[in-house]
């Protein structure tokens, strides 16, 4: 596809002696930190899923596959399970529209730009710690912006944290508002690498805006687009920060996500080997889905 | 650059300095940010350091979670251990035994535990054996608004039974006054009243049979019981509104700006409901009562058996002896008397609750001095994994997501799974 | 090359040629009720800090009665804010640089050389993103006190930099593949070699990117709490998300003060922000847009 490629493959002499220098030179450091810090510790805690175990000392207590018997059976993991696929579809029928929407006006230079990319990207910003607290006060039924609503209608107070059925929406709407930002900040990076004289082009030729968005922008964009989509994906899967503040898993387990229930049920419980066997669940999760993602939009090959 | 190289030659100074002034150092890591306790014990250290020269004794704070968060690492490797540690005994502290991290202290410290009471002293033997020494206990109980009391109509010297609570419960709703408030939002708050129960009406061994698995372990009929009850209490709708979301601070706060009548909460919300309430000032002192937990019709328990907290040092294996000394002189008399005098903490020293000034905490002293059988908070008792299952099903019985058989059965899956 | 309607062909750049003031009307009209939404979060946070406990619970998002500024000007007045704060900001910078050097190699490897086992290689790095760090706590831990590293401020810097190598290689990657072949091959051609391709082409052109990399690499090592909380034993070299702790108690928190404290340590993370904004969007000035 790429014309470097096709050169990779005839090179002159010396250019294969600058590749390998560059190979060997730029290629192992990045490796060995990934390795030291990050493959090496990932096995060592996917082994200790087979172990019945506190934290304490050595893992001891053998038990092969138990805790993954114990995980199949819990239903609060089945609806930790639902909840990241509810979140994985408000990302992306949400926040990312709404990322890339927000990146399209704020792209240029205009008075206040900066100001309005960084009210945007400040909530990615804030730290978890306030932002749950905070969370907690707009959702409060008393003292709250919902209560203020309630008392407008006349309508008796309303705890939405408290709602078994709604206290998920409530964690929905933090998380897209927590990471519209993140995932505009790639788009305003991909657009600015998008050619402007491509845009200029298109409109000598007639273009409206809306087509030139169509036909020029959001194929250049393509690849940056995927890349969110594979983020947003990962990212869902893995959220775990807003829901200890937010809501700690309540009311009654159904807010949790996998990490957090790894988190209470796993780590907080010191039950290591099973906080292990919902890592090594969530991992096989992620990689099947980063597998079949590359397959299906040749993304990264 | 040069703000490392600055940074780096700071670093070997403060290195080289702790190295020279001491021979010994014990860290004690704790989570207490009370500042009258600190005051207190950064006192008992410098005596300490005066009469000894060459030792010094540092006192590390780590936040509640962060302590938890930490710990396991900080055991594991022997040059990050602290000599001594912050515990509520209990399931982490037998944890902490058997993996071996803990010194045997049997007969090092008799002196000093000889004069606290025994019920704490029990607290902190794993096995037999003295792993731990205590320093402070509490107790909980239904601290309840006087005025509020008197508008319903009902006088607290006539609840006795469960029977009477429910009762006053009813007149208070009538009244329009919420009868309870409780922090249901971060679960624990709630599980008081399940492991009151379970104490009411299966008394002094109730526990520690289960543990033992005796007649099916958590599904006997105690625990179903005290789900019942539970249930049956719930049933009347006592709780503010909201109250599966609302934190203990908040809690705390309702209770302070009078908008519930009663809290079944430790001793320390006397010192929280005042700031988190809306004036900031909370309800003065004598406006406030304490209530016993009732006793159950039937049940085994008796009135003055006590729930609550009970704090102690546990000396880690590898800390220098000074450590175990410092224990010792720790648990003087004359700290402890001073502790209870300045309103830090209730200390466990018998008679020392005689120093203690504010007529509330007295009350909560004479009381645990009194004990018939003092129970350790469960979620600490049973551990971290069993812990956190009756939280979980404290809250879920109450609001009728959970069978109490089904929720006796989830204790004992949860028990087995250890 | 201009509309017909020609817009303000002022000293601004006019952000859109095809809409004239109806346009933009809309646009900051969007923008505005967009950014209060956000925002409000945000106000309560800093106006939160100036409250009391009590009213912070049941006036969270109105003015304060009383502004108590004494829980702002305690903490900047106090030498420990500026020292979690200098901690933070170390170690910060360090992730950022080491991140952005060594994920640039190893993007600009994969995505230029092809040599046997390169897909298997850029897949494992992506495995970082796939597992939840806060599993491998334990042996993480280990490792970093095998190696010495306790108490250090490298001991958090070298796995911060590791976990963010996955995100790091997957962007810088996809940036560096879509410059231009053509100027790989001229450069080839000129007997410039892929090291100084990589110093003098790939790196200048690829300002927004990095800078973006650079931001989220920041902003994650500055709220990172779990690692720093494992790895630091002396209080003297705490981030701030540590020093937050002298704030929380066993039973109860003063959150008035968190808060407050939280405004003030976010000011330096939306610094890099602003700094690092100049060069994603740099590249306006470069291909002028003609007015």
């Amino acid at each position: 596809m790429s014309i470097s490629q096709a050169t990779a493959f005839q090179p002159a002499p010396r250019t294969s002696l600058s590749a390998w220098v560059t190979i060997v030179l730029f290629l192992p450091p990045a490796i060995l930190l990934f390795t030291v810090f990050v493959a090496m510790p990932m096995g060592e805690a996917g082994w200790y899923s087979f172990y019945n175990w506190n934290g304490y000392g050595r893992p001891e207590k053998f038990i092969g596959l138990k805790n993954y018997g114990y995980l199949l059976d819990s239903a609060p993991f089945a609806r930790a399970l639902l909840n990241n696929g509810l979140i994985i579809l408000a990302s992306l029928l949400i926040q990312l529209p709404l990322a890339l929407g927000a990146a399209l006006l704020v792209n240029r230079r205009f008075p206040g730009a900066v100001w309005f990319r960084m009210i945007f990207f400040l909530p990615f910003v804030l730290a978890d710690v306030a932002a749950g607290l905070i969370w907690h006060f707009v959702f409060d039924g008393d003292y709250g912006l919902v209560s203020s609503v309630t008392t407008f209608f006349g309508a008796p107070p309303f705890f939405l944290l408290a709602d078994k059925t709604w206290a998920f929406s409530a964690v929905l709407i933090v998380i897209v508002w927590k990471y519209f930002g993140f995932h505009m900040m790639l788009y305003i990076a991909g657009l600015q690498g998008i050619d402007k004289s491509l845009l200029e082009a298109a409109e000598m030729d007639g273009a409206g805006p809306f087509q030139r968005f169509r036909y020029v922008t959001l194929p250049l964009l393509g690849p940056m687009i995927r890349l969110s989509i594979f983020f947003s994906v990962v990212g869902a899967l893995q959220l775990f920060d807003m829901i200890v503040p937010l809501t700690g898993g309540g009311p009654f387990d159904t807010t949790n996500t996998m990490v957090s229930f790894l988190y209470y049920f796993g780590i907080t419980r010191m039950r290591v080997g099973f906080g292990s066997a919902v890592g090594v669940v969530l991992f096989l999760i992620c990689v099947t889905f980063a597998f079949v993602y590359r397959r299906l939009f040749m993304n990264d090959d | 650059m040069n703000f490392r190289q600055v940074a780096l030659a700071s670093t070997v100074l403060a290195f080289g300095a702790a190295t020279a002034w001491a021979d010994t150092t014990v860290t004690i890591l704790h989570v207490n940010n009370n500042a009258v306790a600190t005051a207190l014990w950064d006192k008992i250290a410098a005596d300490y350091e005066a009469e000894h020269k060459g030792v010094k004794i540092e006192f590390k704070y780590l936040e509640n979670e962060a302590f938890k968060a930490k710990l396991p690492t900080m055991l594991q490797s022997d040059d990050s251990r602290p000599s001594i540690i912050y515990s509520w005994g209990g399931g982490v502290m037998d944890a902490q035994a058997k993996a071996g991290f803990l010194k045997d202290l049997t007969g090092e410290v008799a002196g000093a535990e000889s004069a606290l009471a025994p019920t704490a002293v029990e607290a902190f033997k794993d096995d037999g054996k003295v792993v731990g020494v205590p320093w402070d206990v509490g107790e909980v109980a239904f601290f309840y608004n006087k005025k509020l009391f008197e508008k319903a109509g009902v006088k607290a010297e006539d609840i006795k039974s469960w029977d009477d609570f429910l009762g006053s419960v009813k007149k208070l709703k009538a009244a329009g006054i919420t009868p309870l408030v409780v922090g249901a939002g971060e679960k624990w708050p709630m599980h008081f009243y399940y492991s009151y129960l379970v104490m009411r009406i299966g008394g002094e061994h109730a526990l520690t049979d289960a543990k033992a698995g005796k007649d099916g372990g958590f599904k006997n009929a105690t625990f179903v019981e005290a789900g019942k009850r539970l249930r049956e209490l719930a049933a009347l709708e006592p709780f503010q509104p909201g109250y599966l979301s609302t934190s203990h601070a908040q809690s705390a706060g309702m209770f302070g700006d009078g908008k519930a009548a009663m809290d079944l909460m430790g001793e320390w919300v006397l010192g929280m409901q005042a700031p988190n309430s809306a004036s900031g000032k909370g309800l003065p002192a004598e406006d406030i009562g304490i209530l016993s937990f009732p006793v159950v019709p039937g049940g085994k328990g008796k009135a003055t058996d006590t729930l609550g907290g009970i704090h102690g040092w546990l000396v880690t294996k590898t800390a220098p002896k000074e450590a175990v000394d410092f224990v010792n002189f720790f648990s003087q008399e004359k700290y402890a008397k001073a502790a209870a005098a300045a309103g830090a903490y209730i200390p466990v020293y018998k008679g020392a609750e005689a120093s203690i000034t504010d007529p509330a905490v007295k009350h909560i002293a004479t009381d645990l001095a009194a004990t018939t059988y003092h129970q350790n908070f469960f979620d600490q008792d049973l551990g971290p994994s069993l812990g956190r299952v009756i939280n979980d099903i404290s809250v879920a019985v109450a609001a009728g997501q959970m069978t109490p058989e089904a929720a006796a059965a989830a204790l004992q899956e949860a028990a087995d799974q250890q | 090359m201009t509309d017909s309607a020609a817009p303000a062909a002022a000293p601004i750049v006019p952000f859109s040629r095809a809409t004239g003031p109806v346009g933009q009307v809309l646009r900051y009209g969007i923008l505005i009720v967009v950014a209060g939404i956000v925002l409000i979060p945000l106000w309560a946070t800093a106006i939160g800090g100036a409250k009391d406990l009590g009213e912070l619970r049941s006036n969270p998002f109105g003015l304060p009665s009383v502004w108590h500024w004494s829980n702002y000007t305690d903490i900047l007045l106090s030498a420990r804010y500026w020292q979690v704060l200098g901690n933070s900001l170390i170690i910060a910078l360090l992730t950022v640089f080491l991140t952005l050097a060594l994920s640039s190699m190893a993007a600009f490897t994969f995505a230029h050389l092809h040599f046997f086992g390169d897909r298997f290689l850029f897949s494992y790095i992506q495995l970082g993103l796939l597992f939840p760090a806060a599993t491998a706590i334990l042996p993480l831990f280990i490792k970093i006190r095998d190696l010495g590293l306790l108490n250090s401020h490298w001991g958090i810097v070298l796995p911060q930099v590791a976990f963010s190598l996955g995100m790091g290689v997957l962007l810088l990657r996809n940036a560096f593949k879509q410059l231009p072949a053509e100027l790989l091959d001229a450069a080839m051609i000129d007997g410039c070699g892929y090291i100084s391709y990589f110093f003098y082409i790939t790196l200048p052109l690829s300002g927004p990117i990095l800078s973006t990399v650079a931001v989220i690499s920041f902003v994650g090592s500055w709220n990172n709490y779990l690692l720093p909380l494992i790895v630091l034993n002396s209080e003297s070299r705490y981030p701030w998300t540590l020093g937050l702790m002298a704030y929380q108690g066993e039973y109860s928190t003063s959150w008035q003060l968190v808060l407050a404290f939280i405004t003030l340590t976010i000011l330096p993370a939306i610094l890099m922000f602003l700094i690092a904004q100049k060069y994603i969007v740099a590249g306006l000035t470069a291909g002028a847009v003609k007015g």
